[in-house]
């Protein structure tokens, strides 16, 4: 069958699975991202496949010959740069000239004000460098010099069906920083037409009829030694059925066969792209762990949101934490792919109590308090996630429950939602040491009703590291540890 | 300020830097010298005319003065207004003139407008020639922006001149109305005469490529619907230009900064021509979230390939990288836009051509004729089977000059040769050609005219059959239909 696939770039520095974000560079290479729209058009005279196809062939090798060509353009994001990889990494202004490495690209870049993320993140500047991400656009120059022949008119009067979209074009090459520009523009053209032919076989192969769904690529950071890999998939095909691609990717790649790496979630997100929901996420990684004697933190995988009172515009202040913990860990299971549904409102929580049969009609819109059994409902209930109910009789056997967590922690490492006494938190990882019973329990409070400040968030220890003191210990507690669903 | 609102405008530039108009009483406009003398030289008792040249927003100049053309062959020396009304301006042919001033404004590169209208009226009609003139250049600016692709942004200038000239005593009224506001009223300006004002303009040139197809909707139906499938198609692409870079002798330029910066004021006068480029996105990125391509069932489709030269003046008063990309974009938009509408005129006029579905057929190529006198060239479009007389005729009858034939410039753009694509021409059948036109291009010397404005349609001479996409290096793949 056909492979989908680019394999891109390879021998990036290991990075721990909690953070995919930071440690992508390769020292001494650059990342550059093209970006663009191609418009595909062509006129299908027939609907038999086989000239479909032919047709399709076509207009994608056409496109092929327009990449290639002279008049194809880059746009240094930000910056008053333009290429033309065709004649020979030429460029404007004049001083750039090819065979000046491309690290002198970043430093036309003008980048904007970053006195804002600075306050907020003083410890990781080193992550916000733009260690750098170049972003350029595909642009087209539509004078010419040379032999001018008037324009023409043709008129054809052949009924047919004319297919028009625009193929979203994103590539990423990684190069050392002292590549000349022309070996970079060489290097890019390139990867924009691998990638056409990879949307090529993506069309081909899921086209019904005159239907032809849109190739869509995605970049995925792989578990070393793979690396940055970006795959097309075509649009409108759930996750769900393109499981047989992913199998053989997995394969491939050696992924385990058990957990997603190429859901269309699983998606690598650059550092340079803010997310548009609004939501924080991971404010973890901006702490700093505890030393323990003998001992080590235990963290959850992935990626998260961070859900509390108040925010999109439900008050529940004093009886919404559990839900809250309960929608971050929905946020975790929706970020690594397993589930495509949105995280639930407060309504859909009570709904899907209500369709369970746990609770009463009389239930919806009330503001009762929930706890880890009903937890545990809604996941199964809604998302199709499974959970172990942990139970202790009193807070002060926490302290001891280290092995456990840890091995939650390590085998699933999904968001543990605690409750008990009269409040619910999320656990997000523990520290413990075997030998001499030290824990630590970092905890991501779902009370916490500011805004979106991650100053204040890690400041105020609203996500924070705490002692065992922090459970009320004579009340009992119940922990809902949710399990991965073993699937790619 | 004097009392009649008359705004002294100095004659050296730099002093006055009003940059807001509201502080102006009026407009100043710079005129050539030989204005004044074809002015003086209309001798007729009634005459109307264009007035053509380039408004910024601190000058305004007018580089030429056309009078409209006499409607029938047997009038002489009063076009436009009988004879016999002489004695009312009743039996102006508004239509007319406007027609003119249309056709005129198809001859101008960009930068150059038709910016007003003249009237020269004997004493005893003066008062209502205001009137008319007020009428008249609401006329010509409605008519000559119909089908105008581009659009007006906030910095154009919408005031136009209207200049009323006493035949007994050459008395001048020089008047300004705001053609955006219907109700505007007139407002005094200034009329001065100066040599060598555009003597040196910059110009602007490049080329662009065109390979463009719209495809022709099933419940249109060629070749009447032909006009909108194409004006749909041409507004898109005329926005992306619109919308699009331009680099200015291949570089990106902030728009204030002055094009002309770094020249001495009174430099030997010489006119620099600048190398613009213009960067689109290679496609607009989709606004709606779709997951297949859109699929439109058609009856036919309209290709347009080819290659058009443009060309835009500026006026030398610090004009500014802005101004600059804007008048060589709209020269663009312009010229395509002219020649297809040319194009679908002659297809009305000749009535629909059987034979010429599925045949390239060549829309009119643009030449140049430079302007007696000054540095600055008209342009006019030549069909295939027409010459260079062809073009001096209609130069003599629109703008009133003699142009002699060898300074008509054809070498900017070259007649088509038939695109073959040996590698994937598949020949289908031979096309049914009824009258047997020599394949071989014309160069404008051969054949002789005939009447003027009627010619044949070119046939590229071989049945060619098709393949899909267009590619922007200019082979084309062309979709015939059998």
């Amino acid at each position: 069958m056909a492979k989908s696939y680019i394999f891109c770039v390879v021998m990036i520095t290991v990075g721990s699975c909690t953070i995919p974000l930071i440690k992508v560079f390769v020292v001494g290479n650059i990342l550059l991202r093209l970006r663009g729209s191609l418009e595909f058009k062509c006129q299908l005279d027939s609907t038999d496949v086989p000239h479909v196809q032919k047709v399709i062939s076509r207009t994608f090798e056409a496109l092929g010959s327009q990449v290639k060509s002279e008049s194809l353009v880059l746009s240094l994001c930000s910056s008053p740069v333009f290429l033309w990889p065709n004649k020979g990494g030429h460029a404007t202004p004049e001083d750039l000239t090819p065979n000046r490495p491309c690290k002198d690209l970043q430093q036309l870049i003008q980048t904007d004000d970053q006195e804002s993320s600075s306050k907020k993140s003083a410890k990781k500047d080193k992550k916000n460098a733009t260690a750098g991400i170049i972003n350029l656009t595909l642009m087209t120059e539509v004078t010419e010099q040379g032999v001018l022949s008037a324009p023409t008119i043709l008129r054809g009067s052949k009924k047919h069906h004319f297919l028009q979209t625009t193929l979203p074009m994103d590539c990423v090459v990684s190069v050392p920083s002292s590549e000349s520009i022309s070996v970079v523009c060489g290097t890019l053209v390139g990867a924009l037409c691998s990638q056409l032919g990879d949307m090529e076989k993506v069309a081909l192969r899921h086209m019904k009829g005159t239907a032809l769904l849109i190739p869509q690529p995605f970049h995925f950071l792989l578990p070393a030694p793979v690396g940055l890999v970006t795959v097309v998939y075509p649009a409108g095909v759930p996750d769900s059925q393109l499981e047989t691609q992913r199998k053989v990717l997995h394969s491939l790649f050696e992924l385990p066969d058990n957990r997603p790496y190429l859901r269309r979630a699983n998606a690598l997100h650059f550092p340079d792209e803010p997310y548009k929901d609004g939501y924080l996420r991971n404010p973890h990684v901006h702490l700093n762990h505890p030393t323990l004697e003998n001992g080590k933190p235990y963290l959850v995988q992935g990626i998260y949101s961070y859900h509390h009172y108040m925010q999109d515009r439900v008050d529940d202040n004093g009886w919404g934490c559990a839900y809250r913990s309960l929608q971050t860990i929905c946020s975790w299971f929706q970020q690594q792919g397993y589930v495509e549904r949105a995280v639930p409102s407060h309504k859909e929580i009570q709904q899907a109590l209500v369709e369970v049969g746990d609770k009463q009609g009389s239930f919806l819109g009330s503001r009762q308090w929930i706890g880890s059994i009903e937890v545990a409902a809604v996941l199964d209930q809604l998302l199709g996630v499974t959970s172990k109910i942990m139970f202790v009789s009193q807070g002060s056997e926490l302290a001891s429950k280290g092995r456990e967590l840890a091995n939650h922690f390590l085998s699933e490492g999904t968001p543990i939602m605690i409750g008990g006494g009269v409040l619910a938190h999320t656990i997000l990882g523990v520290a413990w040491s075997e030998t001499t019973g030290q824990i630590r329990y970092l905890i991501l409070d779902p009370h916490y009703t500011g805004a979106e400040d991650l100053q204040v968030i890690t400041d105020k220890g609203w996500c924070g590291w705490k002692g065992p003191e922090f459970w009320d210990q004579n009340a009992y507690y119940n922990l809902c540890l949710p399990q991965r669903p073993k699937t790619i | 300020m004097s009392s009649n609102g008359y705004h002294r405008i100095s004659s050296r530039s730099g002093q006055n830097n009003h940059s807001r108009q509201s502080v102006r009483m009026g407009r100043g406009y710079i005129v050539e010298d030989v204005v004044e003398k074809y002015l003086s030289n209309l001798c007729a008792s009634c005459v109307t005319g264009l007035l053509i040249g380039q408004s910024s927003s601190q000058r305004d100049f007018v580089v030429l003065a056309v009078r409209t053309p006499q409607k029938d062959a047997a009038g002489q020396g009063s076009p436009s207004v009988s004879r016999r009304a002489g004695n009312s301006l009743d039996h102006l042919d508004v239509e007319w003139v406007t027609e003119h001033a249309r056709q005129v404004s198809r001859m101008l590169p960009g930068g150059l407008s038709v910016i007003g209208v003249f009237l020269v009226t004997p004493p005893e009609l003066s008062k209502e020639a205001q009137n008319t003139l007020r009428r008249l250049i609401f006329a010509v600016d409605k008519h000559i922006s119909k089908g105008r692709l581009w659009s007006l942004t906030e910095e154009d200038v919408t005031e136009k001149v209207t200049l009323h000239i006493c035949s007994k005593t050459r008395k001048v009224v020089c008047r300004t109305f705001d053609v955006r506001d219907p109700k505007s009223s007139a407002k005094p300006a200034d009329w001065k005469y100066q040599s060598g004002v555009c003597t040196s303009w910059p110009v602007l040139t490049c080329s662009v490529g065109l390979d463009l197809v719209f495809p022709v909707l099933e419940l249109h139906v060629l070749p009447q619907d032909m006009e909108k499938c194409m004006k749909e198609g041409l507004q898109t692409w005329a926005k992306q230009i619109e919308d699009g870079l331009c680099l200015i002798n291949g570089k990106t330029m902030p728009g204030e900064v002055e094009l002309l910066a770094g020249q001495k004021k009174n430099a030997k006068a010489v006119q620099q021509t600048f190398r613009a480029q213009i960067l689109i996105p290679m496609a607009d990125p989709q606004s709606e979230q779709r997951s297949t391509a859109s699929v439109k069932v058609c009856s036919g489709s309209l290709t347009l390939t080819g290659m058009v030269h443009c060309r835009a003046y500026l006026h030398s008063n610090k004009p500014r990288a802005k101004h600059a990309t804007e008048v060589i974009k709209r020269d663009v938009i312009n010229t395509v836009s002219s020649r297809v509408e040319m194009f679908l005129e002659d297809i009305l006029m000749e009535g629909e051509d059987k034979g010429s579905v599925g045949v390239q057929q060549v829309l009119p190529r643009r030449v140049f004729a430079p302007v007696p006198g000054m540095s600055l060239c008209v342009c006019d479009y030549m069909f295939p089977d027409e010459s260079v007389s062809d073009v001096s005729d209609r130069l003599k009858e629109m703008l009133d000059w003699e142009t002699p034939e060898d300074s008509i410039d054809t070498s900017q753009e070259t007649v088509p040769a038939p695109t073959i694509d040996l590698k994937n021409m598949v020949v289908q059948k031979n096309l049914k050609a009824e009258s047997t036109v020599d394949a071989r291009p014309k160069t404008p010397s051969e054949e002789p005219t005939e009447a003027p404005k009627s010619h044949k349609t070119y046939y590229a001479g071989v049945a060619m059959a098709a393949a899909v996409a267009v590619l922007a290096t200019g082979t084309s793949l062309l979709y015939l239909s059998d």
